[in-house]
């Protein structure tokens, strides 16, 4: 294995594995200096992570396994999103492939164990969390495989680390394909972490949680592993979007150093959206979806027409 | 070998047939015999596909009774046992000695004969026979179980009506090919030809009406699910994929290469059954008619792989081609697997819990904890979670999508991400469906005292769904042993190593038991360090309530914001009765459903016609002997007349 490949691999694990947390405790630090406040250091989600860590568990009475399981499975499912999204086209193989397809199912897992656990706790709080979280989910999954199978058709392989290699220079940029790809990923970008306009991140009022709600009834290393997950989220997604729809050189050592920097680009994106958006009403919020899908259907079809 | 294997299971299934119809000890004899025929059916199938080992005649036009197997006979004989073997053995608790059951059990053994010989006819008449046998015995079997009382007359009498009328498709399908001696050897009708498509429209019609397919599924819902669970079992696992069995050898063997327009329609057809199916089976509140409406979901899925490889068989691309009849067939198996496990396993809730109302039920998994389990894992499946099968197949189905979308024409481009929309979105509205069945049935306090003292149901209906969910497990991590048989048996050539993923190429591929493993055991380890240091468990937090029964979630408002989002699509009918008596508000009354918009807009306005038809054909029958006489000479002359003029020829 060359160079460019050890690095990749391990910015991939570490980066994915430590880097994430980071990345959401960027995104509230730049929100609250967009809006005035001082805000909490990026550095918070590790101090709460330790924080969390040193906490008892409290089970809550009358739980089965599925309510024990579900925050180390979605934690799983976490590390194995990690593992399969690639920093760079040179990114190695680590036996676990590198399909997007595959990468979407693992989310879908995450996904059942959050609100198989909800079931289980009987919170009707939690319930609501999870009934809205899967209604956008139905359009949100098909956003994501749809987005992403832009870059797919564009490179001719579901392969991440293919299409990261095939989607680099300039050339991809000059038909209308990738840019409307961009578009719909962007879109899914804000709901699958969870951020304005489709979830407020930062509330705590029960009525209107969606990604919050499942986790009302954990606590201590519980929710450690669900705040963990969360921040993995953000990871994978902006290290694709960063791949995938931002320019990057064909140079491998090229690719992973703009890598830091396009992160940073997007968070403060993320960040800038949040405090311009405001949150809209759920039942639009499949619209919106519609709407980025529809963008990636017509990227493909533009791909395969040829347009210039 | 293979043929005293075959012989061997044949013999265990008829032996089994005829003495489980007798009292004493008859019954359960003849019950292990079948189960251990089924079981060597499905050996003796595993083994021809993966010897390649084929036995019998090979397939003839000619209307003399004529048997064999091939590897694809032997892939569905295997599903075939898969299913039947634990179906069966289930049946040896689930059917008491006493004479309704023992005729249930020689039904059921003569239905998998029925099924068996469908599969190993190699002639005409031989198959369309025995796909009659299997239409009907079923029809008894439900009969005989509901004790033939009026609901369920209706129920068979719809399904026999719907399965003949648009089954004579299978008939017209058949004969036709039968008449051209193309029933069989490939490449007999030209392609393009007037012949060819009038027999691929046939097959999709008849053998889609066999599968479920919409819109013309209306049977299934409504005869599954008042069969007794191991004949449901079959029903839904085996009987509709034969029909699958029979589609992919006419459009895939036997009809050469269709045109590019019918491999759209049959993409069509299939992402409209699949989301279709989704859709009301989320909004649905009785156990087994919602497992029954997500078997037509899967046949849409399974049938979108067949749609994918027509498709990418009529632009060029052999390779993807096979690899989207594998991803159909892989289906295949898998949904015969993970849906016989669901109708049995609710076949148990339905005897220890005494309800298959998803609101009557709750907190199963505690009280029965291997059929819950079992039926997690088969939920799991069903929602086509990672590392379980019902993923793998349902990832390669999508790969042939992407892979039709890649082909280089525009049409192709919405062709292909269009039906991968669709697929992704039944994907994850049957996670969303299955969320709300497992948070139901399984997970939270029992929404019924009754509910709360449920036990465990006894060690052979609880060791057949284990067995099943153990299959789910088995082919969802090593899929890839299969998948390369399965590819091969497309009649062109294929590449093909055998690897425990799916390592197709143009793909990031699917490392199955990698990722399995690396789940499984980051799971594990997860779970060991969150440690055993718990603090007293303390109750759920409901703003300081307790929580009851009544204050619980129900399905339907787990589902309420998805059915407000559909609303333009599904129009849902609401009632809300409000009654004040003076001033004082005393009782308010909510009723909704969402009404099945196929049975409202296609169904009934046909009945209707067809009985205002019947209506004014009835007056020809007068009842009057002069006027038949009438008819009758006024015939005579019409024919005579005919005769004169030459149109007889």
């Amino acid at each position: 294995m060359n160079a460019p490949a050890v690095s990749a691999g391990v910015l991939e694990v570490v980066g994915g594995l430590a880097g994430s947390p980071l990345m959401v405790g960027a995104i509230q630090h730049w929100k609250a200096r967009l809006q005035g406040r001082r805000g909490p250091s990026p550095w918070q989600p590790y101090r709460e992570l330790r924080r969390l860590w040193g906490k008892t568990s409290v089970d809550v009475s009358g739980t089965t396994a599925v309510y024990r399981w579900a925050p180390a499975v979605i934690a799983a499912c976490a590390v194995a999103a990690v593992v399969i999204a690639p920093v760079a086209g040179s990114g190695p193989n680590l036996g676990f492939g590198h399909d997007f397809i595959a990468l979407v199912g693992i989310l879908a897992l995450a996904r059942f164990a959050a609100a198989a656990s909800t079931w289980d706790v009987a919170n009707g709080f939690s319930l609501m969390g999870a009934s809205r979280d899967l209604t956008v989910a139905v359009f949100a999954e098909v956003a994501l495989l749809l987005a992403l199978a832009v870059p797919a058709v564009l490179s001719g392989t579901t392969d991440l680390a293919a299409m990261i290699a095939a989607t680099a220079g300039g050339g991809p940029w000059s038909g209308p394909a990738l840019p409307l790809g961009a578009v719909a990923f962007a879109v899914v970008v804000e709901a699958e972490t969870g951020r304005q306009p489709f979830d407020n991140p930062d509330t705590h009022l029960e009525l209107t949680m969606i990604h919050e709600g499942p986790l009302l009834e954990y606590a201590g290393r519980d929710l450690a592993y669900l705040q963990w997950a969360a921040a993995a989220r953000h990871w994978v997604l902006l290290v694709l979007a960063s791949e995938l729809f931002l320019p990057h050189p064909h140079s491998a050592w090229a690719q992973l150093g703009l890598l830091p920097v396009e992160l940073v680009l997007l968070c403060a994106g993320l960040a800038l959206t949040e405090t311009l958006v405001a949150k809209m009403r759920i039942l639009l919020a499949p619209r919106l979806l519609a709407v980025a899908a529809a963008a990636a259907v017509l990227g493909v079809v533009a791909r395969e027409t040829g347009v210039r | 070998m293979t043929v005293v294997l075959l012989y061997a299971a044949m013999l265990g299934l008829a032996a089994g047939t005829g003495l489980s119809g007798f009292a004493g000890r008859g019954l359960r004899t003849g019950l292990a015999l079948q189960t251990a025929g089924a079981a060597l059916l499905a050996v003796a199938g595993f083994y021809i596909l993966a010897t390649g080992h084929e036995v019998g005649a090979a397939f003839t036009s000619h209307l003399t009774p004529r048997l064999g197997v091939d590897r694809q006979s032997g892939l569905f004989l295997a599903t075939l046992g898969v299913v039947a073997a634990p179906a069966l053995g289930y049946s040896s608790r689930y059917l008491a000695d006493r004479r309704r059951d023992r005729a249930m059990a020689s039904l059921t053994g003569a239905f998998v004969v029925s099924m068996t010989v469908l599969l190993c006819a190699r002639d005409p008449v031989t198959f369309l026979a025995s796909w009659e046998m299997m239409t009907l015995l079923p029809a008894t079997i439900i009969l005989i179980y509901r004790a033939a009382d009026r609901e369920s007359r209706s129920s068979v009498f719809y399904y026999l009506a719907i399965t003949h009328l648009g089954g004579a498709g299978t008939w017209v399908a058949v004969l036709l090919l039968a008449k051209a001696a193309a029933f069989g050897p490939p490449g007999v009708i030209a392609t393009g030809s007037g012949l060819q498509i009038a027999v691929a429209l046939a097959a999709l019609v008849g053998m889609g009406t066999k599968a479920g397919l919409v819109p013309l599924h209306s049977w299934l819902p409504r005869a599954h699910p008042i069969a007794p669970a191991p004949v449901s079992a079959l029903m839904s696992g085996v009987m509709i994929k034969l029909a699958v069995y029979a589609m992919i050898r006419v459009f895939v063997d036997w009809l050469g290469l269709l045109p590019t327009w019918f491999g759209v329609l049959v993409l069509a057809v299939g992402a409209v059954s699949a989301l279709g199916g989704v859709t009301y089976a989320l909004f649905q509140h009785e156990l087994k008619r919602l497992l029954a409406l997500h078997s037509i979901e899967n046949v849409g899925i399974i049938v979108l792989g067949v749609g994918a490889c027509l498709l990418l068989r009529a632009r060029g691309d052999s390779t993807w081609a096979g690899f989207a009849l594998a991803a159909a067939l892989l289906h295949t198996l898998n949904h015969a697997v993970f849906k016989s496990l669901l109708f049995l396993g609710a076949g148990s809730i339905e005897r220890a819990a005494g309800s298959l109302q998803l609101d009557r039920l709750g907190g199963l998994l505690r009280r029965m904890p291997w059929t819950g389990a079992a039926f997690l894992i088969g939920a799991m499946s069903i929602a086509g979670l990672p590392p379980l099968n019902g993923f793998a197949s349902e990832w390669l189905t999508l790969e042939s999508l992407v892979h039709v979308a890649m082909s280089g024409r525009p049409a192709d481009g919405l062709y292909g991400t269009v039906a991968m929309a669709a697929l992704a979105a039944t994907a994850t509205l049957a996670v969303f469906c299955f969320v709300k069945v497992v948070g139901l049935v399984l997970l939270g306090p029992p929404r019924r005292q009754s509910v709360g003292e449920t036990n465990e149901v006894a060690p052979a209906m609880r060791h057949a769904v284990i067995a099943l969910a153990g299959s789910c497990v088995v082919l969802g991590v090593v899929p890839g042993l299969l998948v390369s048989r399965l590819a091969r048996l497309a009649p062109w050539p294929m590449p093909g190593s055998t690897i425990a993923g799916l390592n197709p190429p143009g793909t990031g591929s699917l490392p199955t038991l990698a990722i399995g493993l690396l789940l499984a055991g980051v799971t594990v380890a997860l779970v060991r360090m969150r440690g055993a240091r718990i603090a007293a468990p303390a109750p759920t937090w409901v703003c300081g309530q307790e929580i009851v029964p009544r204050l619980q979630w129900t399905g339907a408002g787990f589902t309420k914001p998805l059915q407000l989002v559909l609303e333009v699509v599904l129009r849902p009918r609401r009632e809300l009765e409000v009654r004040t008596e003076s001033g004082v508000l005393t009782e308010v009354s909510y009723r909704g459903e969402v009404p099945n918009l196929i049975d409202d807009r296609v169904y009934r306005p046909v009945a209707r016609w067809s009985l205002a038809a019947a209506a004014h054909a009835r007056r020809l029958q007068s009842g009057s002997l002069g006027t038949y006489t009438a008819y009758l000479i006024g015939l005579v002359v019409v024919v005579l007349m005919a005769g004169r003029i030459g149109w007889l020829g």
